[in-house]
């Protein structure tokens, strides 16, 4: 016999578990992109690798959006702006970072003007390598996302 | 383009003029380009395509550089004025070309040249800026890289 207890409990666990298969396979994306990052996500937004059959969909507003995609040098100035998208966002929320530019700085690791660590100012849950990464890279990383938050993540 | 160089060298005889193809060089004095810019639009210079800067430390000088266009006779123009690097000002090209202010308003924020007579010199790229303009030659971007973006926590 299962007691009542048991029952809800079974049922709390339950539902958890489905409400983050739901989330995984819903994943709203705001893109902030200023360079050359987005042409390798370009195929996954076209039929080509569709990101749709993933559930994944672009949004336009942060207010929407589950996953933060930064691509890109940002500038002392842009930094500012992504803070602010965000803390605009929703929690549970995710932040992939694209590319070698918002990692290191890229090419410009010198330059007065760009900043070499995005993860000084906002958490980054997903780092995808390469300058730019290929798409395929891009698959693996909302893939490798997807799991995370099957497994019960709820992002920073 | 004969007829232009003839009329600017019988007008203004203390500045170097250099021809190439089809542009024209002429190095000016403070006092006399704003006079030489005014007369290279009215005839026919009607576009200005850049405003730059150039940072000569050693000679204690800035070199404003005004890159023309002319449409009507497709002739190229370049004038230089050297302006001392202590107290750089020079007088804005605004009242001949209204689009020198974007330009203007570029040099003064990178170089920190004054631009007399410019209504807006706000700060265009840069935000939260106390340092001294970046573009010039005396600023270590270097060291300030290393203090601002990967000593600090």
């Amino acid at each position: 016999m299962v007691s009542k207890k048991q029952k809800s409990t079974r049922l709390k666990v339950l539902l958890t578990k489905s409400v983050d298969e739901v989330r995984a396979r819903s994943l709203w994306v705001l893109n902030y992109f200023n360079s050359c990052g987005f042409i390798e996500l370009l195929p996954w937004v076209g039929s080509g690798y569709d990101m749709e059959r993933f559930g994944i969909k672009a949004v336009g507003s942060p207010r929407h959006a589950d996953v933060l995609f930064i691509a890109g040098y940002i500038t002392r100035k842009a930094v500012k702006r992504v803070k602010r998208l965000y803390n605009q966002m929703p929690s549970p929320r995710y932040v992939i970072a694209l590319g070698s530019c918002p990692m290191t700085g890229g090419m410009y690791w010198d330059s007065y003007s760009t900043i070499k660590k995005i993860d000084k100012y906002i958490p980054v849950d997903i780092w995808i390598l390469g300058c730019p990464p290929k798409p395929e890279n891009i698959g693996h990383g909302l893939v490798m996302l997807m799991k995370k938050i099957k497994s019960g993540f709820k992002g920073h | 383009m004969k007829e232009i160089i003839s009329f600017i060298k019988s007008k203004f005889k203390g500045s170097t003029i250099k021809t190439e193809g089809k542009s024209i060089l002429i190095i000016a004095k403070k006092e006399k380009f704003y006079n030489i810019l005014a007369l290279l639009k009215e005839k026919g210079f009607d576009h200005l395509s850049d405003v730059t800067c150039i940072d000569y430390i050693k000679e204690k000088e800035f070199e404003v550089l005004y890159h023309l266009w002319s449409h009507k006779k497709k002739l190229r123009g370049q004038v230089k004025v050297r302006i001392p690097r202590g107290s750089p000002s020079i007088k804005s090209v605004v009242g001949i070309w209204p689009g020198a202010q974007f330009h203007e308003r570029e040099n003064h924020e990178l170089f920190g040249v004054k631009f007399l007579g410019n209504p807006n010199l706000s700060p265009l790229f840069l935000e939260d800026w106390k340092e001294i303009p970046p573009l010039r030659k005396d600023f270590n971007t270097r060291e300030f890289v290393k203090r601002e973006y990967y000593e600090k926590d």
